[in-house]
């Protein structure tokens, strides 16, 4: 970034914003279309009851719960490069951090979705809402899932918040790059934002704060999610490794989605002078640090379970890998502890290529690992009468599809509109143009 | 901008059409109209329940039944409390009200499909038996067994105009009384006091499925299994080819080789004679005991330790039943009343003087020269009565096609059948919910039938009709014959032979209908003298019978000759084992969904027929979980999925009977295939019986799709601590005492710092200030027959989901009848457990709803508010006994079947999550109306309760109040059997269960401490 001036940074991450070309407008066509079909499936459901998912009681949950952990899990990792990283000053954060920022809040309206989409009556979703009601209905605060609609909720809303404070500089960058209607627009977000030594200094202290206040979350989220599970009897989920060992598998999702999202951006968009391969190794590798811990916490699980002498409990890890959901469990195996493992080759790490391809096994292997938690459990607790084998429907997977194309559309929409990479953070890492220098004068 | 009048007009009138289609209603929400009574019927309290003690009709037993209406329509049928002859209500008897409101009942007569009035039916009828007599052809009668009034009037009327009367079922008793008729020269069937026996040694007698009298014999095995009973528990040794719902329960199962039961028999009788020095031994001094034994594959040791058994200790040995009926069925019931003779189980446990009735039995060879002769073109009427032949025949036999050559085919039914041809007369006779009617269980036991509401169809009873005849036809009353004496002294009272009455007892027919009939001949014949008779009369409609059965008595055996010795099944293929389905029995409830979608409860599948076949066979076939398999015979081939069990020998294959109807409705036509397609017509020598078990098939892949499936996940309990067992002996040794003395229970690691301070939980156990409802499940007399499922289902509107559902597990009864085979071979244990709600005081389920949609309240329960569920099933997964049910469709009870909805209970809409609340319904009413006297509800009040326990016909299920320490459940929980599932969960919950006794516990199991598979006591706790 030598040879790159204030204003170069100004038109790299102001280029893709506004035009779209042709083959923006045909992936977003193809996202609205995926996202209506997925959306059919659920009126579907909405429709016919959820007996057209592939529920086969005692399997009560299935797919939509698997997805909703999935996509928490995926909100992870920009709140940790944001806030914790903000906090502990590791600048490979800067270029990345936008992007996986606004990545968490649509991973956190995808996972929001899901469980309107998996109650039973989702037209009644809102009762898990306390509020003042003349039906004399009141929640029920023991319930884990009620702490999920809690954790879920600040979550997404400091997020937003974290996110939209972070984006003031840079959204007046904006508007002072555009006229008209759009300007008017950008003026109204960016707060009347002008850059002065006094609002540098008042931001930057908000800043702070927002980031002190998101960094507990990032822990709590997943650690509540967990409790879903680790709160319930059900042998397989009923362990107090849950928290520790799903945050560690939420950040290594996160981080893997991260690198799934934003290698192909910084090409397609010709950023990579903000987003290249520093950035994605410092990835990849708390993905091998989290990924150790997952899989430190898999072996853990088995010992437990083999220690604790519980039939129950070793009968249903034993069945994860000798019973119907073998396949779920080698899956899981293969994507979360092994494949992670070529990234110890630096060259791996550091090909666009071995990022890529092994992020995305992450991705799948991290969308198994739920699936193998709440399917394999429930299909083989503690009456042998109730041992089935749960597979999902097509209904099931259009939805799963549709939360991807629901995620993408977001995404899509905000390249266009945000600036993906933080300008104002890029240019602190560069050195202050001085007063002589062409650029300087010539603005 | 412009907003002319125009523009407002039309902005208007879009307004006001959007809001009026969003106010429409949605159109699947049902329209209802309330309208009042023009006038009350004065026995009608809207809310408020009718009582009716009546008779069942689904099968010829007539056991007593209370039906339960509401406004005018029966919603429940349970057993009657008062009748004498058995507990409860068998799982075949709660389909009559299904098929009271079946969606395909006849509206009225119907000739070739056209619908008719009565007169002109009748008329028809009339004039083709005048036609029929005319041209000398025959008038003929294929009915099922019929009882009591039906039976005498039956009888004149055939004597009057010539009725050639054959009555058949299918699982019928001709056998056995042949055999009786061998054994003791008399044609009546003896009854069977499991009470009095201490072993029991069965050669394939369902005696607690589907033989006919299995209430009595199942009332009498829940008191031969009681240990506290004669301080012996009794032990039960099946020798039959497979094990069905009866040889479920066996101590020692005993296949022999296919076709040589009689081989054992006779060896058993030869031993046991030796053993007590048997007066009249020179009978049995041809037997080859060893010969016996090699031919049947039992070691002679095991011979004489059955012969030791049954001669040791009071005993009782039990014929053939249906799924082992050869052609020597005969013989070898025959040899098992020899038997009984030698143990001197005669008057003890087998018993004349009551006898079973049966009304008039034909074998099979009768009703096949029937058919002959119809097929000939030699009857000119026949009546088809409760039979459905078409179905219950081999279909070699072409019955369809004998039928077609009838000149009128008279059909009694409500529904048409397999049996009902395109030009057939159907007569609807209504329900036996809606009509009058008796049925004579056993000697001096007479139960009444009598409406319990409006019939729903333009239907007459068999009995009108046959009044209506007899009158048009101008049939010779023999009545005027001989006049009837006014009192007929019970004792008297004609036995249930083929001899047609006395003609002294005569009725006559001039009667102005059926109704007046019954009670004019219950005025002779059953009336007593004591009192007058009307008030007699008001008392038997009130108990729904009378019932005082006769005295019992012994018979000198009168056996001349012993049979010979059988010969094996020849031929390397696998012998057929064909055994009726304990839901739809003969096949003639494959129409109720509801039996259709009942799991068997040893296959544990439902809506399909299946094969059970060996492992090793299976092995040796090369044959994949999924694989079906095409049996094929002489008669003819059917491909079906199986059952993989080590029940069934390994050179056997059974299948079921009851479903694969070619016309059964629309819930029983097309559902699996009807192994009457592979039985040749081969007979019983004795009896003319038909021999199902006579034929040999081959067994080979099928490329076809099995739609076999098993709603228990697993085929063992995979040394978990579920339905557990403990040693006969050591049971009967401790028939009372302190709980988990035996079986131990509770044994959860309580820690010390909480016991000093006087609790055992960091959370208390909630106050249950009067209540605290419980139920005891004694799994030792449990037979697995699935009554008190079916009850549940029809009690608490629980609606079947159709195979497609079902076979995802979908079910929606809220009882699951588990069921796990451990071990193989003469020790094989196969244990059954209903598993319902345990209304857990520490309820896993309650504190995970987010929406307080389930709660504990202070009666104990686990109650459900369904309107506040929002279905996020987190309850459900959280129930360690996968007890609770989602709906998750809309589910229907289609056309006619939501009358038998019950009011009391909400119908549960799509989404929302039920289970079993112990009958809150009932609990509440039973409270209310004793708080109406300021008490609590009494113990008996509440021990049968619940439908399950109500259901229950071998009262294995008890509820009651936990909190009256003196009370039944209470007593039961402190039994030395009794534990709590899952009790290290510290679920605390309110149902128990007594372990099953038996002679040999399976060791896969370890039933010494089942507790014990839990980390009892960890270390840390103790030290510290």
């Amino acid at each position: 970034m030598k040879d790159m001036s204030y204003s170069d940074v100004n038109k790299d991450v102001l280029r893709p914003l506004f035009t779209p070309d042709l083959a923006y407008l045909a992936v977003l066509t193809l996202t609205l279309i995926v996202l209506a079909l997925g959306g059919s499936c659920w009126v579907y459901q909405l429709v016919y009851g959820l007996g057209v998912a592939g529920y086969h009681p005692p399997v009560f949950w299935g797919v939509y719960i698997t997805t909703f952990v999935f996509w928490v899990g995926i909100g992870h990792a920009g709140t940790l490069i944001s806030a914790v990283l903000f906090l502990t000053r590791s600048r490979w954060r800067t270029g990345v951090y936008r992007a996986a920022e606004a990545m968490t809040i649509f991973a956190v309206m995808t996972a929001a979705l899901f469980p309107a989409i998996h109650v039973g009556r989702a037209w009644y979703a809102y009762w898990l809402f306390p509020y003042p009601n003349q039906r004399q209905l009141w929640q029920n605060f023991k319930s884990p899932l009620m702490w999920d609609v809690f954790a879920v909720s600040t979550y997404f809303t400091v997020s937003t918040i974290f996110f939209a404070i972070g984006l003031i500089p840079d959204i007046a960058a904006v508007r002072d790059a555009t006229t008209g209607f759009t300007k008017k627009l950008y003026t109204a977000m960016a707060l009347g934002w002008r850059g002065t030594d006094r609002q540098w200094h008042h931001y930057m202290a908000a800043y702070g704060f927002f980031a002190a206040l998101a960094t507990p979350l990032v822990l709590s989220v997943h650690s509540v999610v967990s409790w879903d599970f680790a709160m319930a009897d059900t042998p397989g989920w009923h362990s107090t490794i849950f928290p520790p060992y799903f945050v560690a598998g939420a950040i290594f999702s996160g981080c893997a989605m991260v690198i799934t999202l934003m290698l192909p951006l910084s090409l397609l968009f010709n950023l990579e002078r903000y987003m290249n391969v520093w950035h994605f190794e410092h990835l990849a590798k708390l993905c091998m640090f989290t990924g150790g811990i997952l899989t430190y916490a898999y072996f853990t699980e088995y010992y437990i379970a083999w220690y604790s002498d519980n039939q129950y409990e070793w009968g249903t890890f034993m069945d994860r890998v000798h019973g119907n959901y073998w396949w779920v469990f080698y899956t899981m195996v293969f994507c979360n502890c092994l494949a992670p493992l070529v990234w110890w080759f630096k060259k791996v790490r550091t090909s666009y290529i071995g990022l890529f391809v092994v992020s995305c096994i992450i991705n799948v292997g991290m969308w198994f690992e739920r699936f193998n938690i709440i399917a394999s459990s429930l299909s083989h607790s503690f009456d042998p009468a109730g041992w089935v084998y749960y597979y999902p429907t097509w209904v099931e997977g259009g939805i799963l599809i549709m939360s991807f194309a629901w995620f993408f559309l977001w995404f899509l929409l905000f390249i266009k509109i945000m600036p993906s990479v933080a300008i104002a953070e890029v240019k602190e890492t560069m050195r202050p143009p001085l007063k002589f220098e062409p650029e300087h004068a010539a603005k | 901008m412009d907003f002319n009048r125009r523009d407002f007009l039309k902005s208007a009138s879009i307004a006001s059409a959007a809001t009026a289609a969003a106010c429409t209603i949605d159109p699947r929400t049902p329209i209802e109209h309330y309208l009042p009574y023009v006038q009350v019927p004065d026995d009608e309290l809207p809310g408020v329940a009718t009582y009716f003690s009546t008779a069942c009709g689904e099968c010829a037993s007539g056991c007593g039944l209370v039906a339960r209406a509401r406004e005018g329509r029966v919603v429940m049928v349970e057993g009657n409390p008062d009748w004498t002859e058995g507990h409860g209500l068998c799982t075949r008897g709660h389909f009559g009200i299904v098929g009271a409101y079946g969606p395909e009942r006849v509206e009225g007569p119907v000739s070739g499909g056209a619908g008719l009035e009565w007169d002109a039916a009748t008329q028809k009828v009339v004039d083709a038996i005048k036609a029929a007599q005319a041209a000398g052809k025959q008038v003929a009668w294929l009915g099922g067994y019929r009882t009591g009034s039906l039976d005498t009037l039956l009888g004149e009327f055939a004597g009057g105009v010539g009725l050639r009367r054959v009555h058949w079922e299918a699982l019928g008793v001709e056998t056995l009384l042949a055999a009786t008729r061998q054994a003791f020269s008399v044609s009546t069937l003896p009854t069977y006091e499991l009470a009095n026996a201490q072993v029991i040694l069965s050669f394939g007698l369902d005696f607690l499925g589907t033989a006919y009298g299995a209430m009595g014999m199942m009332k009498g095995w829940a008191a031969a299994k009681n240990p506290a009973n004669g301080g012996f528990v009794t032990r039960l040794v099946c020798v039959e080819p497979h094990i069905g719902v009866t040889s479920a329960q066996s101590d020692s199962f005993l296949p022999p080789n296919p076709g040589t039961e009689l081989a054992v028999a006779l060896a058993v009788a030869r031993l046991a004679a030796d053993k007590v020095k048997y007066p009249n031994a020179s009978l049995l001094a041809s037997v080859d005991t060893a010969a016996a034994a090699q031919l049947s594959g039992i070691p002679i040791e095991k011979l004489t330790e059955i012969a030791d058994w049954i001669t040791d200790r009071p005993s009782v040995v039990l014929p053939g039943g249906a799924a082992n009926a050869n052609d020597r069925s005969t013989d070898l019931a025959a040899v098992t009343f020899l038997i009984n003779d030698i143990c001197g189980n005669i008057g003890r446990s087998v018993v004349f003087g009551k006898e079973q009735s049966y009304g008039t039995v034909s074998s099979y060879a009768d009703a096949r020269a029937l058919l002959e002769d119809a097929r000939a073109g030699k009857v000119g009427v026949l009546f088809i009565d409760g039979a459905n032949p078409v179905y219950n025949f081999p279909e070699s036999d072409k019955v369809g096609e004998a039928l077609d050559a009838v000149d009128l085919l008279v059909q009694f039914a409500n529904e048409p059948d397999d049996s009902t041809r395109a030009k057939a007369l159907v007569l609807p006779p209504g329900s036996s919910l809606e009509t009058w009617g008796d049925a004579n269980v056993t000697t001096g036991v007479h139960t009444l039938q009598q409406p319990a509401m409006t019939p729903l169809k333009n239907s007459r009873s068999v009995g009108d009709v046959l009044l209506t005849l007899a009158k048009a036809l101008a049939v010779p009353d023999p009545a005027a014959v001989a006049a009837a004496p006014a009192v007929v002294a019970a004792g008297s009272e004609e036995p249930a032979v083929i001899a047609p009455p006395p003609a002294a007892a005569a009725m006559g027919f001039a009667h102005d209908s059926f109704r007046v009939y019954v009670q004019e001949r219950w005025r002779r014949r059953v009336y007593e003298g004591v009192g007058t008779f009307d008030a007699w009369w008001v008392t038997v409609r009130q108990m729904g019978g009378s019932f005082r059965p006769a005295a019992t008595s012994a018979l000198p055996l009168t056996l001349a000759a012993l049979p010979a010795m059988p010969a094996a099944i020849a031929g390397n293929d696998l012998a057929l084992v064909i055994f009726p389905s304990t839901n739809l029995g003969d096949g003639r409830h494959a129409n109720r969904p509801w039996a259709q979608e009942l799991a068997d409860p040893i296959s544990t599948t439902n809506w399909t027929s299946w094969a059970e076949l060996n492992p090793k066979t299976v092995e040796r076939l090369g044959l994949g979980s999924t694989d079906s398999v095409t049996v094929k015979t002489a008669s003819g081939e059917v491909t079906l999925g199986f059952f993989q069990t080590p029940g069934v020998r390994e050179d056997t294959v059974a299948i079921v009977l009851g479903n694969g109807h070619t016309s059964m409705g629309r819930y029983g036509t097309g559902r699996g295939v009807s192994p009457m397609k592979l039985v040749t017509t081969a007979t019983d020598g004795g009896s003319g019986a038909l021999a199902t078990y006579q034929t040999r098939a081959s067994v080979s892949r099928s490329d076809a799709t099995s739609d076999f499936f098993a709603l228990i996940g697993s085929l063992n309990m995979d040394g978990r601590p579920i339905a557990l067992a403990v040693n006969a002996e050591e049971a009967a040794a401790h028939p009372t005492g302190k709980a988990g003395e035996i079986v131990e229970i509770e044994k959860v690691p309580w820690d010390r710092r909480l016991e000093e301070n006087g609790i055992h939980d960091f959370f208390p156990e909630p106050q249950h200030p009067t209540y605290r409802f419980a139920m005891a499940i004694d799994l030792n007399s449990c037979t697995g027959c699935m009554a008190c499922v079916v009850a549940c289902d029809l009690e608490n509107n629980i609606p079947f989901v159709g195979p497609d559902q079902a076979r995802r597990g979908r079910g929606m009864s809220w009882i699951r009848m588990d069921r796990f085979i451990e071990g193989e071979g003469e020790h094989m244990d196969v244990r059954h457990m209903p598993s319902l709600c345990q209304q857990c005081s520490h309820a896993p389920c309650e504190g995970v709803c987010p929406v307080l949609a389930t709660y504990h309240n202070l009666d104990g329960l686990n109650a459900m508010i369904y309107n506040r569920c929002v279905g996020t099933r987190y309850c459900a997964n959280n129930c360690p006994y996968t007890a609770r049910r989602f709906n998750y469709h809309t589910w229907t009870w289609p056309e006619s079947m939501f009358l038998m909805l019950n009011p009391d209970v909400t119908v549960r809409e799509m989404g929302v999550m039920e289970k079993c609340t112990f009958c809150v319904h009932r609990t509440r009413a039973a409270k209310d109306s004793w708080r109406d006297v300021r008490e609590t509800v009494p113990d008996k009040a509440l021990v049968k309760l619940t439908a399950c326990a109500s259901a229950c016909p071998t009262n294995s299920i008890t509820f009651g109040n936990a909190k009256d320490a003196s009370g039944t459940v209470a007593k039961l929980f402190e039994n030395p059997r009794a534990y709590t599932l899952l009790g290290e969960l510290n679920t605390l919950p309110g149902v128990r269960y007594l372990a099953k006794a038996r002679h040999h516990v399976a060791a896969a199991a370890s039933e010494a401490t089942p507790a014990g598979a839990e980390p009892v006591e960890p270390a840390v706790i103790k030290e510290g």
